[in-house]
């Protein structure tokens, strides 16, 4: 299923929200999370990884990954976590609409 | 940085496809199958990294973009502090802009020649006048320093001597000063300015012909056909830069010329601004026909020299050869020993030098004046903002908290600088290109507005200017702001300081504007030694204009006639000079009891005297005893004072030269009138009146008229009535004498204008500084001036408080101040012809008049402050 526009960043940030986690690991639980059915590409993921932490919604730092080398793993910044309240609520209340109107 | 972020990109694409591969193997997969298939998965990485570039350059465009946007929003939210920045930027800035222009072409630029460095001027030096070598000279002349007279001219033999004896050394060409002429080209006839120039002048000067070609010597000699070379200018604006005048001709003060070429339009002359239409060879030169012998008679020392060195010759080496040859060419010998004069050379690679060595100084005090307007200028943006990063303390802090970087703070305030800068310098070229303009018009009457240009180099002056700006006022507060976290405490001290800093370098630009205007104002009103009210003086060269002396008899009479006539006319005068034209002519010396001395001889028809000076000892002479050409004269005072007082009349008058072509004649001394200014109103000079000799062929004579009322409701009908007696003959400067000596202090008018901007400019930026700054204070301090109330303090108490603490700000700038005043005063004592420069009554002036602005600046605070209720401070706190 492809994503629907504007909704990668509320996945990285929802999924960055549940502790220091690297690229590669944001693109497995997303797709571990929605059972398959969102499949992130890595040609949009790291640009959108890098346009979050230029915005300052996330930061970065090196450290030992679970396999051994050191990886990438990211933060949600005190910004990033507002910015995520935001966009959550912003997405049940869209939703939501949605569901209003296609139950009828 | 970037090197950084790129590296980290690439170790985090790498650990992906690390992560990807041993995912595949988990799956069973042999490692290189699985590296396979990983990067088959992960795509192209090369494409990804690409993409991830792109974002982070719209990250950084995107997050500039906020801070302008944020910035502009932040300069529209408080309008009068932009203004006041963008417009002290502008004023400081373009005001700078404008000198360092007018500077760099008045004292900087080299000549658009080839080679200027090798060009020298040839100069002769003597301690004292060197008299008994000269009876006529033409040029510049200047006393200077201990005795030591320099000057420009030497006769045609020294020239001859000079050319032919430094061969192979230097190229030497002569040139005379610029006499303006009357031009005609088919019939429409104009005026304009000649130079006559030796037949070496373009070759050493190395110019090109636009046009056709240049002199030769063959053109330079006596007897040789007419011939003229156009400037640029003149042939672009009076003949339409027509090639066709190629072999036209030209009539010059009514003598034909041909045109053999236009010299192209790089080629500004000797000196920026020269206002040269015509060059004609020295031998053709018109008035030189005045001189008995002309350029062959040795005592005429008329033309000026330049020189170009060959290559590897220095002026050290020229200078005692040249004194050499010049003493070969001697006709006489001097009359005291010690003052034979000798060559020197001053460098020509700038062009004339009594440009940029009479406006050196002037130039330098106004470049000083505008650097401290512009430090004023910065002062007070620091100020302002500084007490904007104060009261935008809380959001500041706001913005840290939420996760806002330091460096991205900085470069948000940085911003906001920058903007204002921009804003500032936009607005400072316009200034600066419109001062400029202005500037150069006021640099001498008698030239061509210097034509200043907005260059590269103006544009490259005000960018640097304003980066300077920026860097001064941007970066420390917003240092500051995102460093310092009580920021209130440090605001104060800083704030006062700048406001010390300020007040004294305003006490020296407002001291400058009283000085400067007093000097003005004092040499307005310098008695010139005669009536300059209802006063009309012209020109006229009835002799250029085909009258032979047969016909210049008649002619006069008419004039005299006719104008005295007119309606509104009391009385007219025929004579020569023109009194106080700044050209001092041939210059007659008399014989003192010991010694000579240089005076002005007018020669004038009685009515010129009688209506300058009514006021006479002894007589004036008479119409009859100017038509028979009497031998009488009338002195001034103060040379009858030389001479010893009243009882020389009747005594002889000797003169020491031959000022008029004749061998001394002595003359019987028959009236002493007022002494009066001569060249101009700080030049007096004694004075000898003579008899005019009205058959003389006189290169310009000039018309007086005393007028019975205004004197510009008279000038119509005296244009008529000259209309009526010669439609063809030009007025020249028809003026009132009051315009002329305005017209005179063009100097002394552009130095108190620029010091009067430049003081009003100060005083308004420190008053703002002020205001701004005692009441930011005043409102920090609401909470203690409240509890000072509550405890039993009078509001009158707390208004001295503040006054005080305001008061003594200015006080102490005003005398830290002082030491540069004084060091200023000293530089610029010599511009001052009138005053000196620290006197009482100016610095009293310049003090109080800061003092009285700070003092309005101070109180409005302080009555704020005496007005605090002190129950609603209290409860606010």
């Amino acid at each position: 299923m492809d994503l629907i526009q504007g909704t990668l960043d509320l996945l990285i940030l929802g999924t960055v929200a549940q502790g220091p986690i690297h690229g590669y690991g944001i693109a497995q639980r997303i797709l571990l999370l929605s059972r398959e059915a969102l499949q992130v590409r890595q040609g949009s993921l790291y640009p959108a990884l890098h346009r979050l932490e230029r915005q300052r919604l996330i930061k970065a730092e090196w450290r030992p990954s679970d396999s051994g080398p050191m990886a990438k793993y990211y933060v949600l910044t005190a910004a990033g976590r507002k910015r995520l309240q935001q966009d959550t609520a912003e997405w049940q209340r869209y939703a939501g609409a949605v569901a209003l109107v296609l139950r009828f | 940085m970037r090197k950084r972020a790129e590296a980290d990109l690439e170790r985090e694409i790498a650990h992906h496809l690390h992560e990807l591969t041993a995912a595949y193997e988990r799956q069973g997969y042999a490692p290189e199958e699985a590296r396979r298939l990983a990067s088959r998965t992960f795509g192209d990485a090369g494409q990804i990294k690409e993409e991830v570039r792109d974002e982070w350059w719209s990250a950084w465009l995107h997050s500039v973009w906020q801070d302008v946007a944020f910035g502009a929003r932040t300069m529209r939210r408080a309008p009068a502090v932009t203004l006041a920045v963008v417009l002290s930027l502008a004023l400081g800035i373009g005001a700078n802009t404008a000198i360092l222009s007018l500077m760099d072409v008045v004292l900087w630029r080299d000549l658009p020649v080839p080679s200027p460095k090798q060009l020298t001027l040839v100069h002769w030096q003597s301690h004292g006048d060197p008299q008994g070598l000269m009876d006529y000279q033409g040029g510049e002349l200047r006393d200077t320093v201990k005795g030591t007279t320099t000057a420009d001219h030497f006769s045609y033999r020294t020239f001859q001597a000079l050319r032919d004896g430094l061969a192979g050394r230097a190229s030497v060409a002569a040139f005379t000063f610029t006499d303006p002429v009357s031009l005609s080209y088919r019939g429409h006839p104009t005026v304009g300015v000649e130079r006559p120039v030796s037949g070496e002048f373009f070759t050493v000067l190395q110019a090109h012909a636009g046009l056709g070609r240049f002199f030769t010597a063959a053109d330079d000699r006596a007897g040789a056909p007419a011939t003229a070379v156009l400037s640029h200018r003149f042939w672009d604006r009076a003949l339409g830069a027509n090639p066709a005048v190629l072999g036209q001709t030209i009539l010059v003060n009514n003598a034909p010329c041909v045109i053999i070429g236009v010299v192209e339009s790089a080629f500004s002359g000797l000196s920026p601004g020269d206002p040269v239409d015509i060059y004609v060879p020295l031998h053709n030169a018109d008035w030189m026909d005045q001189i008995p012998g002309g350029l062959a008679n040795d005592r005429f020392w008329g033309s000026a020299m330049v020189a170009r060195r060959a290559s590897g010759v220095t002026d050290a080496q020229l200078e005692p050869v040249m004194s050499t040859l010049f003493r070969a060419t001697w006709d006489g010998h001097v009359m005291s020993a010690g003052t034979e004069p000798s060559i020197h050379l001053v460098p020509g690679s700038r062009g004339l030098s009594f440009l940029w060595s009479d406006y050196q100084r002037p130039l330098l005090v106004m470049g000083g004046l505008a650097g401290l307007l512009l430090i004023i200028a910065c002062a007070n943006i620091m100020n302002l903002l500084l007490a904007r990063a104060a009261a935008r303390q809380r959001e500041i802090a706001m913005r840290l908290a939420l996760g806002c970087s330091r460096t991205r703070l900085m470069r948000q305030l940085m911003t906001e600088s920058g903007l204002l800068a921009l804003a500032g310098g936009c607005a400072s070229v316009v200034v600066g290109y419109a001062t400029a303009n202005l500037l150069g018009r006021f640099v001498d009457p008698y030239f061509q507005p210097i034509p200043i240009s907005l260059d590269t180099w103006i544009l490259g002056t005000a960018a640097a200017a304003t980066g300077l700006a920026l860097l001064a006022f941007g970066l420390f507060p917003a240092w500051r702001t995102a460093k310092v976290t009580d920021l209130s405490r440090y605001n104060g001290r800083a704030g006062r300081l700048l406001i010390v800093g300020q007040m004294g370098m305003s006490v020296v630009l407002v001291l400058a504007a009283v000085i400067f205007t007093r000097n003005l104002l004092s040499l307005r009103s310098v008695d010139p030694g005669f009536d300059p009210h209802n006063l009309i003086v012209f020109g006229m060269r009835p002799s250029t204009s085909g009258y032979t002396r047969a016909r210049l008899v008649p002619f006069y009479h008419t004039v005299e006639q006719r104008l005295a006539s007119t309606p509104g006319v009391a009385m007219m005068g025929i004579g020569q000079p023109r009194p106080l034209s700044p050209f001092l002519w041939g210059g007659a010396q008399v014989q003192l009891p010991t010694d000579t001395l240089l005076v002005r001889n007018y020669r004038v028809t009685p009515e010129f005297l009688r209506l300058l000076s009514p006021a006479v000892t002894g007589r004036i002479f008479t119409s009859a005893e100017v038509h028979d050409g009497a031998r009488v004269a009338v002195i001034s005072d103060d040379l009858a004072r030389r001479l010893g007082g009243r009882d020389v009349l009747g005594h002889t008058l000797r003169f020491s030269n031959r000022p008029f072509g004749r061998n001394p004649i002595p003359l019987t001394i028959i009236g002493i009138v007022p002494s009066m200014a001569s060249t101009s109103l700080v030049d007096w000079r004694p004075t000898v009146w003579l008899p005019i000799d009205t058959g003389e062929i006189a290169p310009e004579v000039t018309v007086a008229i005393r007028t019975l009322h205004a004197p510009l409701t008279v000038m119509p009908a005296i244009r008529q009535t000259m209309r009526a007696i010669d439609p063809d003959l030009p007025l020249i400067d028809l003026v009132t004498m009051e315009e002329q000596i305005a017209g005179g202090l063009q100097r002394e008018r552009m130095f108190a204008t620029l010091c009067n901007g430049f003081g009003v400019l100060a005083l308004l930026l420190s008053i703002v500084g002020l205001y701004g700054v005692m009441s930011y204070q005043t409102s920090r301090r609401r909470g203690e001036i409240g509890i000072r109330l509550a405890l039993g303090a009078l509001p009158r108490n707390v208004a001295v408080m503040v006054l005080r603490d305001g008061v003594t700000l200015v006080v102490v700038g005003v005398l830290a101040g002082l030491p540069v005043v004084w060091l200023g005063a000293r530089y610029a004592e010599k511009e001052l012809t009138h005053m000196k420069a620290l006197d009482p009554l100016s610095l009293s002036l310049a003090t109080g008049v800061l003092l009285a602005a700070a003092l309005a600046a101070i109180a409005i605070p302080a009555l704020r402050a005496s007005g605090i209720q002190p129950m609603e401070m209290l409860r606010r706190e």
